[in-house]
């Protein structure tokens, strides 16, 4: 049976929200063209019953089988000097059509060359389509197909994954689970940790970056609205969760970079003061009318990212009473 | 140490510009070459390097196959190239702004045995040892800030500050190499095949307009 393989992201003990998804994806594309799914976690040093805790999540997201590294060299960031090795070792070892990595940067340190080393097609960017083509000779063919925007923005590429006679290598945008499509009962499987590539490479000091729950929102909400504390405040304690608030996009760009929200909403005066993350086949950019929002109580612009916050609370009320 | 810093063959993408802008601060210490492989000698990417103060040498590779080639065969092009110019540490940008892919970097660095570290945010000599740099990325949430000796291969992404470069002079000369003298016969070079897939033209989808509350009830309807 063909081999789908994720790698796991995992931020401060917990799987990130970027990652969830892309089993849920995997999933998705298991169930539907017959393939396994394994999670592949390479991690520092972990006891027991935390990595029994994180296997247990990836197995209720979709895994049907969790490869465990844990080695005191896999404790940094996740770079190709440190983490290539892992992966290249899985790769050969299992061989799989696809190899998805979940938005939040980690693709992009790892996914390039992992392709370059195996030879693999390489999609970043990326959102999954499948198909089911009838045909009255043959039974119907399941086809799973990987688009993404050029950078150019004149057009998206299509690959066919049936059609490739290789592996691909992606990197999937972010989007919303909406809900757990595997079982919690993991059979996890723990793996070597082969010798660094480059030993010599190594971590001096690290900080955690404010703006790092940009790198792992499915929604983003653009502003670049002057704003203060409290309005500011406001907007993000009304944000539902997977939700994430860029204030300064123009100078965030590195952020953005990372991120691979599937729907972003622009907040603005106008469309062109804001740097936008790149376009997600299948996702959306909403321009919510800023003059409308900001002419109801208009002492100031930044009255905008209040009247949003008021809006998500009337929007929750009518959803509660709904219920 | 010998600083190479890649630019595409007509004009400099947003994140060559920043790999560009990275390595001029990096100071007295490093000698700064700029390299474009294929394209015309009048090319933006040239001209940008040629202007630019804390260049040493501009070179051009000239050859009519690196128009059509793969990431893979430029990839080892320009890692011949890095040897031939004696460069330890080649800055590029993470991708283009056309395909947008990402892939010559690691190509690079894949022939030159080098490491390859990416979404760097700076970088500097070390005062730790000579041929060494520290370099400071995002990874996995944090700023890291790394030591890693020479060769190494460090891809920049675009950023807000894309467009300031260093002090601009008049033009420097222009070195051109040609893939003989890197000991490449192109006619022996076997492109790969193309794995971009198919293209599909048209721009992505406009922007949609929404009132306060639709936005909210958008944003909610994702909420899990």
């Amino acid at each position: 049976m063909a081999s789908i393989v994720a790698y796991i992201d995992v931020r401060e003990g917990m799987v990130t929200a970027p990652t969830r998804f892309l089993l849920a994806e995997a999933r998705r594309v298991a169930d539907f063209a017959g393939a396994t799914v394994y999670a592949l976690l390479a991690l520092g040093p972990l006891d027991h019953s935390k990595i029994d805790e994180l296997a247990e999540q990836v197995s209720a997201g979709g895994a049907d089988r969790v490869l465990c590294s844990t080695h005191e060299r896999l404790a940094g960031p996740p770079l190709d000097a440190t983490h290539g090795g892992i992966l290249g070792q899985v790769a050969e070892h299992l061989r799989p059509v696809l190899f998805l990595f979940p938005a939040g940067g980690v693709g992009v340190e790892l996914g390039p060359s992992l392709a370059v080393r195996t030879g693999a097609a390489y999609v970043p960017n990326a959102h999954l389509e499948l198909r089911s083509e009838r045909s009255d000779v043959a039974p119907a063919s399941q086809r799973v197909v990987l688009t993404r925007w050029r950078a150019a923005g004149d057009g998206r590429r299509r690959i066919d994954v049936g059609d490739l006679e290789r592996p691909v290598v992606a990197v999937l945008a972010s989007g919303r689970v909406s809900r757990p499509r595997g079982q919690p009962s993991p059979e996890v499987e723990t793996i070597p940790c082969p010798e660094p590539r480059f030993p010599e490479l190594r971590l001096l000091e690290f900080e955690a970056l404010p703006d790092s729950a940009v790198e792992e929102c499915s929604a983003l909400v653009c502003t670049a609205v002057p704003a203060d504390a409290a309005a500011l405040a406001s907007l993000k304690s009304a944000l539902p969760a997977g939700a994430a608030l860029l204030t300064t996009p123009s100078q965030d760009v590195a952020a953005l970079q990372a991120a691979r929200p599937s729907h972003v909403f622009l907040l603005s005066p106008g469309e062109n003061t804001i740097a936008l993350p790149p376009p997600v086949p299948g996702g959306s950019v909403s321009l919510v009318d800023f003059a409308e929002g900001a002419k109801g109580t208009a002492r100031a612009p930044e009255d905008a990212l209040f009247a949003l916050a008021d809006a998500l609370g009337r929007a929750r009320a009518r959803r509660e009473g709904g219920a | 140490m010998n600083a190479l810093v890649c630019l595409e063959s007509v004009r400099p993408s947003r994140a060559s510009r920043c790999a560009l802008r990275l390595a001029c601060e990096l100071g007295e210490g490093a000698r700064l070459v700029v390299l474009s492989a294929g394209g015309s000698v009048h090319s933006e990417s040239l001209d940008l390097a040629r202007r630019c103060a804390a260049v040493t040498r501009v070179v051009h590779l000239d050859d009519p196959s690196l128009e059509v080639a793969d990431y893979f065969t430029l990839g080892m092009v320009l890692a011949e190239a890095a040897r031939r110019l004696d460069a330890s540490l080649v800055l590029t940008g993470e991708s283009s702004d056309e395909e947008g892919q990402g892939l010559v970097p690691a190509a690079l660095a894949h022939h030159l045995r080098a490491p390859l570290v990416s979404q760097v945010q700076a970088v500097r000599t070390s005062a730790l040892c000579p041929d060494s740099v520290e370099v400071t990325l995002r990874a996995g949430g944090r700023l890291c800030r790394l030591f890693s000796p020479l060769p190494l291969v460090a891809s920049v992404p675009a950023s807000g500050t894309a467009a300031r470069l260093a002090a601009e002079r008049h033009p420097c000369g222009l070195e051109v190499l040609t893939l003989e003298q890197l000991g490449i016969d192109p006619s022996r070079l076997v492109f790969r095949p193309d794995l971009l897939g198919g293209f599909v033209p048209g721009p992505p989808a406009p922007f949609r307009h929404t009132t306060f509350d639709e936005a909210a009830d958008l944003l909610l309807r994702r909420d899990p």
